[in-house]
């Protein structure tokens, strides 16, 4: 049930109650936006309600993006008449719980049938030196629920890991321009004759990774856990930006930036309304290239596509998505989790349609494979 | 100071510039709160203008940092003057100073060049500051920006912290050609500038070119709002409306006009040929 302004006993109260819904809704409202709701209220924008809403719609919105629903959140609190205060805290947390159990299953392609029946049963592995080995290289496809579980626990280990390596190779490249001040502070006792030069730190050339994940129905044994692997990703690269595709395009950068891994993917259940359908690879890359290309490619960026490259739109469409995307970013990659699969060739019309734009093409069946992307970030 | 956001409606009309009710009221309350303000949108909505018309409706001198990538400190908030440093320290050579007392000198505020961050917060009277384009500068520049956002002070480590003798007001531009910080996106108000609809577009042509035939206005406001439902590689803002319409009325007023002068609003062959081939491609 929604709350309403006419619920608490005061305005101030109200306001309060008002801050608080918008920060538990996603919006980012600190002490210091409540503080500025009540003196927007005392420098006459209250009770123009219209003036209002403007004046809380700079303060609590950071994107155009969210300016919609927060007009909805608005109207509901300030607007229509609410019935029942409620505990949305509460509630909240309680359908995240329940949402990410049954989103599991479905996003590993089980519709509603417990995840659990999967225990137990047999994987198919590959051999390894011990057990991490083996978890690294299990094709995703035939991991056990105890598997993946473990594997959770160690992706986040190994992205931690990779990122760590690949900061501290940035950091031992060379030094950089020389710094005349502190060269002036050092050569002091010389007279200012120039004798010690001293260095600033050479600017780290930073790139961004964009990675456009296939949630289609072909993809269900993969997407749930390349989105896994996507989170830890995000969790230990700021510059992460991802979406998922599969008939519809949908920016999930903020669903997966929770520092808890069932919240993220509680968040991208929620919102994934296109997860295990159909597959319109140009469609979607083309919507991409139309509403995001210009805001998040760029030459620094790398363009990560996990997909299996069963396209069911026109070969044309997507490679001229592909090509676009190609000229906007650094590097274009293309990871296919069938590519793991023995006598695999990408003959399909949409790899086809892919190749030739390809800066990489790799697969993406097990953990290992995905962390060859440390390899493909140290060439960047 | 106006105390109500549509009193600001007229005066900013005034001053040229077409503004609508929810702008203004973010206008009025980033005066009264004193909070930097926002503005992100696509290029050639009008972001910069609105700095430029409250520094003419304030009476404040406009001070602008342009960003760009590699922007660092020497170049935003302030630079030691080494020349004069080095001969400071010649001059010092026979005189009985220790290096530490040499260097106390030389790293003084006598040395300090500022640039536009400090000079607008030390300033005597307040000024306008404009940070335009910041999506171009680097994320660790939007660091160094923090401290003046949130506290109007910057800190010099030689010198220690400046606190700002007047606040200044300030605006910042993005053209969202990347995702801001969290931390700069808090401290500010924020407001989408978006195309103008028809009606307001008409407005503003009406008053850069106030003896333009309103039946041309309306068609080229008109036309002008279909061309930007294209897919073009640059899609036209309010400038590139202004000129056109300044070089149809130049012309001939009529259809050819429109079509020879399209090159005033679009700015690449592709763009030209698309608008060509959906609006005027003979039957």
């Amino acid at each position: 049930m929604s709350q309403h302004y006419t619920q608490f006993s005061s305005f101030s109260e109200a306001f309060i109650g008002f801050a608080q819904k918008a920060r538990l809704n996603g919006f980012h409202s600190g002490i210091q936006c409540t503080k500025d709701t009540f003196e927007s209220a005392l420098f006459g924008l209250w009770p123009d309600k219209a003036l209002f809403e403007y004046a809380l719609t700079s303060l609590f919105c950071h994107e155009a993006e969210e300016r919609v629903a927060f007009k909805k959140m608005y109207n509901q609190f300030w607007k229509q008449k609410g019935t029942v205060i409620q505990d949305k805290r509460t509630n909240k947390n309680q359908t995240s719980v329940k949402t990410n159990k049954v989103s599991t299953a479905v996003m590993l392609g089980k519709g509603n049938s417990d995840a659990n029946e999967e225990e137990g049963e047999e994987a198919k592995t590959t051999t390894g030196a011990n057990t991490k080995e083996t978890l690294k290289r299990t094709d995703f496809a035939y991991l056990t629920k105890n598997q993946s579980d473990a594997l959770d626990e160690l992706s986040e280990k190994l992205v931690k890991e990779m990122s760590q390596r690949l900061k501290r190779r940035r950091k031992k490249a060379n030094k950089g321009q020389i710094d005349i001040a502190n060269s002036i502070r050092l050569n002091i006792q010389n007279g200012g004759n120039i004798i010690k030069l001293s260095r600033k730190n050479k600017k780290k050339d930073k790139y961004r990774l964009m990675v456009i994940l296939d949630v289609s129905g072909s993809m269900d044994k993969y997407s749930f856990y390349l989105l896994k692997f996507l989170w830890s990703l995000r969790s230990n690269f700021k510059e992460v930006e991802v979406f998922t595709f599969s008939t519809s395009l949908l920016r999930i950068t903020d669903y997966i930036s929770d520092k808890n891994m069932a919240g993220a993917l509680a968040m991208v259940s929620r919102h994934a309304k296109h997860w295990s359908s159909g597959t319109k690879i140009g469609k979607c890359l083309t919507d991409f290239n139309d509403n995001y290309s210009k805001r998040y490619l760029n030459g620094k960026t790398i363009t990560i596509v996990l997909s299996d490259g069963l396209d069911t739109g026109k070969p044309e469409i997507l490679d001229a998505a592909m090509k676009h995307i190609k000229m906007r970013s650094k590097k274009l990659i293309w990871l296919n989790p069938l590519k793991g699969m023995q006598g695999y060739e990408p003959i399909q019309v949409g790899m086809q349609a892919a190749l030739p734009s390809l800066n990489h093409f790799g697969s993406a069946h097990n953990f290992s494979s995905l962390l060859e992307l440390e390899n493909i970030l140290l060439d960047a | 100071m106006v105390d109500n956001p549509r009193e600001l409606i007229p005066i900013i009309d005034n001053l040229g510039y077409v503004v609508e009710e929810e702008l203004a009221t973010v206008l009025y309350l980033m005066m009264k709160l004193e909070k930097p303000l926002l503005l992100e949108g696509n290029p050639g909505v009008g972001k910069t203008k609105i700095a430029h018309i409250l520094s003419e409706y304030l009476g404040y001198e406009l001070i602008r940092l342009q960003c760009y990538e590699g922007l660092d400190v020497n170049n935003a908030i302030y630079e030691w003057n080494y020349q004069k440093q080095l001969l400071a320290i010649k001059i010092s050579e026979s005189s009985n100073k220790s290096d530490r007392e040499k260097e106390e000198m030389i790293f003084g505020e006598e040395y300090l060049l500022k640039r536009p961050l400090l000079r607008a917060i030390t300033n005597n009277k307040r000024m306008i500051l404009l940070i335009d384009e910041i999506d171009r500068a680097d994320e660790e520049f939007e660091a160094f920006l923090l401290e003046l956002l949130s506290d109007f002070q910057i800190s010099v480590p030689e010198l220690g912290t400046i606190s700002a003798k007047q606040k200044p007001i300030v605006v910042l531009t993005s053209n969202r050609t990347r995702e801001l910080s969290d931390a700069l996106k808090r401290r500010c108000l924020y407001h989408w500038v978006d195309y103008p609809s028809a009606e307001k577009e008409l407005k503003i042509i009406k008053k850069h070119i106030p003896n333009i035939e309103s039946q041309l206005a309306n068609k080229i406001a008109d036309f002008v709002e279909k061309v930007r439902t294209l897919k073009l590689d640059k899609t036209p803002g309010i400038a590139e409306t202004i000129d056109w319409a300044k070089g149809i009325a130049a012309l001939d007023n009529d259809d050819a006009a429109m079509y020879n002068s399209l090159s005033c609003l679009l700015k690449s062959n592709h763009d030209i040929q698309a608008v060509k081939n959906e609006f005027f491609t003979s039957d």
